[in-house]
């Protein structure tokens, strides 16, 4: 069981998110037609809100992990840290997708380069691009591992700056919808399809990283077996 | 009384994912010369670059002249007295002149002697014109050599030569010659360090180091003749800065890279862009007239990668005082293209604007060049995708656009 926990708990999050995606589209009350251009649109939401969720907790692992790596040399660091970007980038890319397609219905525009929030989370996401694909452009070492634990350090600053660009900067992007006041109040409904995207989105990703883990795990295992076979 | 001038505290280093030492206590005192000789793979060049300052430590601490160098923590300060250093790949880069590189070694260590003696005595006075990159490999090694070598003489403050393989691909006679100055050097109070695996160095070393400890050597070799009377002259300032202009002259690089992208750029607004569309306020003019220099700055600091040749960029980092650059180049670029693009557009040149231009593309490629030398360690730097994180430039570019739109500079 425990060594299928990490695809238990990915399934969950699958099974999840579709269910989410289903009672978005058919379940979900419509928006009053007076508060968006493109009422419709805003079904997007429940994907869109969950995977940004969980893109924060991947970055905040990925923060953690480099952390470890730099500061203590923990190997379990260096996994996180791999994981976290691998996770980052998965929902990353989901949520810069997602809010693209809306801002195009709402706005007329996929992107405003002048908004606070966007670019910081583009960014963020652009950065776990760049640690992905660094990454595996790289043999494994203490070098490889150094520099992009630092771009992983420097890279967390943007998620608080993302987190309160809302509140500080808005400029186009919504206001929050938890935790924003009386204009980002949802309706019962609402929220509880939002909790059950927030909940599988969150299975997903950990779910995802524990695989990631076990993954270098295995690469590392490998290449200190290559290793000692080089010496025979 | 001998002194140390290099220490090595407690120090553990890691390269890939191997512990090349552990706790390693070593010392070099004044006078001496230490042959690193061990078999391939044993960590000679690791030690020699981990001196340099090249190498960041897992544990422990380095000292030149009983001053903290480098630290595990990251802490790296630069030697008051500087040291000579020829590293295992040549570190010098092939638009280059011969001489230019030796006198920059010159300059680093802060004083000038006359280099004709040496480039005679290694056969290379004819070629002292020559760029790097037309010599042979033998004879782009004795530059290699002479630059870590040289700073020897310059002074009466004993000095720390580290030399990777100096000799490698020299002929025997050469091999002699260096032989005899390694001895004058000693001779003058220097400490040398000293990875080969020439039989002719056994000669001369006064210790052999094998990775644990510090062997006495019965050197045989000994100086022939009087120590030379060297006079050092004053040196030249900054010399990273006179390189970064010199190899920017010599190769046009920041205008075929950083330019053509510009030029790129404004071809395409002319093109495409209406210029009645500047004066109906449909678009911001600032951030179109400011549009070409951004582009240019995007590209980055040739200088980088043309700096990742035999590791010259390695060497300038170890000596601490500044990396070749291409600043004045971008300011000068952007400038020029911020002018060049309001003129296509039929429109009144802004020289606040041309200004901003110009440290437009010099901001943005100095970003870039940072990010470029932040990754500069990896095993494979130019493979690192580094231009993913460009993007960062957008967001700020977009706010600079509407503070001049705001600002009502144009």
């Amino acid at each position: 069981m425990t060594k299928r926990l990490a695809e238990t708990i990915l399934l969950l999050g699958f099974i999840g998110i579709g269910t989410t995606l289903g009672l978005a589209f058919l379940k979900a009350p419509s928006v009053s037609i007076n508060a968006f251009e493109s009422p419709e649109a805003q079904r997007i939401f429940y994907w869109h809100v969950p995977a940004a969720w969980a893109a924060f907790i991947a970055f905040g692992f990925l923060f953690v992990g480099s952390a470890l790596w730099f500061f203590k040399r923990s190997d379990l660091g260096w996994r996180m840290h791999v994981a976290g970007a691998e996770a980052g980038l998965a929902t990353g890319l989901m949520t810069v997708w997602s809010g693209m397609v809306w801002g195009s219905a709402e706005w007329g525009v996929p992107w405003d380069w002048t908004d606070v929030r966007l670019n910081t989370f583009g960014l963020l996401t652009f950065l776990a691009m760049f640690l992905v694909l660094g990454r595996q452009s790289q043999p494994d070492g203490v070098e490889t591992r150094d520099t992009f634990s630092t771009f992983g350090l420097f890279g967390f600053v943007l998620v608080p700056v993302t987190y309160v660009a809302t509140r500080l900067w808005q400029i186009r992007h919504p206001g929050p919808v938890i935790g924003g006041g009386d204009s980002g109040s949802l309706n019962g409904e609402m929220a509880l399809i939002l909790l059950l995207g927030a909940i599988s989105f969150t299975l997903f990703i950990v779910g995802h990283m524990l695989m990631s883990m076990r993954i270098t795990s295995l690469e590392q295992r490998l290449e200190s077996i290559q290793e000692a076979m080089d010496k025979v | 009384m001998s002194e140390a001038l290099l220490s090595f505290n407690g120090v553990s280093i890691r390269r890939g994912s191997s512990l090349v030492f552990k706790d390693l206590n070593f010392e070099l005192m004044r006078g001496q010369i230490v042959l690193l000789n061990d078999k391939n793979g044993a960590g000679k060049s690791t030690m020699l670059e981990a001196a340099a300052g090249l190498l960041p430590l897992e544990k422990g601490e380095i000292f030149h002249h009983g001053e903290l160098i480098l630290d595990a923590s990251g802490r790296s300060k630069r030697s008051s007295t500087a040291f000579g250093l020829t590293l295992q790949s040549d570190g010098c880069v092939g638009s280059q002149r011969l001489e230019e590189h030796i006198l920059n070694a010159l300059d680093l260590a802060g004083g000038r002697i006359d280099i004709n003696p040496w480039l005679e005595r290694y056969n290379l006075t004819h070629r002292r014109h020559d760029l790097i990159a037309h010599l042979s490999g033998g004879q782009r090694r004795k530059v290699a050599m002479l630059a870590g070598i040289l700073p020897g003489f310059v002074g009466d403050k004993p000095r720390i030569l580290l030399l990777d393989e100096p000799a490698a691909g020299l002929d025997e006679s050469s091999r002699s010659l260096l032989v005899e100055d390694l001895l004058e050097l000693k001779q003058r109070g220097n400490a040398l360090l000293l990875a080969s695996h020439h039989t002719d160095f056994s000669n001369c070393a006064t210790h052999v180091f094998n990775g644990l400890e510090l062997v006495p050597n019965d050197a045989k070799a000994e100086m022939s003749g009087t120590q030379r009377d060297i006079k050092a002259t004053t040196h030249r300032t900054n010399p990273s800065f006179r390189t970064g202009v010199l190899l920017n002259q010599r190769t046009l690089s920041t205008l075929a890279s950083n330019g053509i992208a510009g030029f790129l750029t404004l071809g395409i607004l002319l093109a495409l862009v209406d210029a009645s569309a500047i004066d109906s306020s449909i678009i911001q003019a600032s951030g179109l007239f400011l549009s070409a220099a951004f582009a240019a700055g995007l590209v980055g600091d040739n200088m980088v990668p043309m700096l990742h040749e035999h590791r010259a960029l390695e060497w300038w980092k170890a000596h601490r005082q500044g990396i070749p650059h291409s600043y004045i180049h971008a300011l000068v670029l952007g400038s020029a293209l911020t002018a060049l693009t309001q003129l296509g557009f039929d429109e009144q040149v802004s020289w606040p604007l041309v200004a901003i231009g110009g440290l437009l593309t010099t901001t943005t490629m100095a970003i870039v060049r940072t990010i470029d030398l932040a990754t500069s360690r990896l095993a494979r730097p130019r493979a690192a995708f580094t231009r993913i994180l460009t993007p960062v430039l957008i967001l700020p570019f977009a706010l600079l656009v509407q503070w001049v739109t705001d600002s009502n500079l144009l």
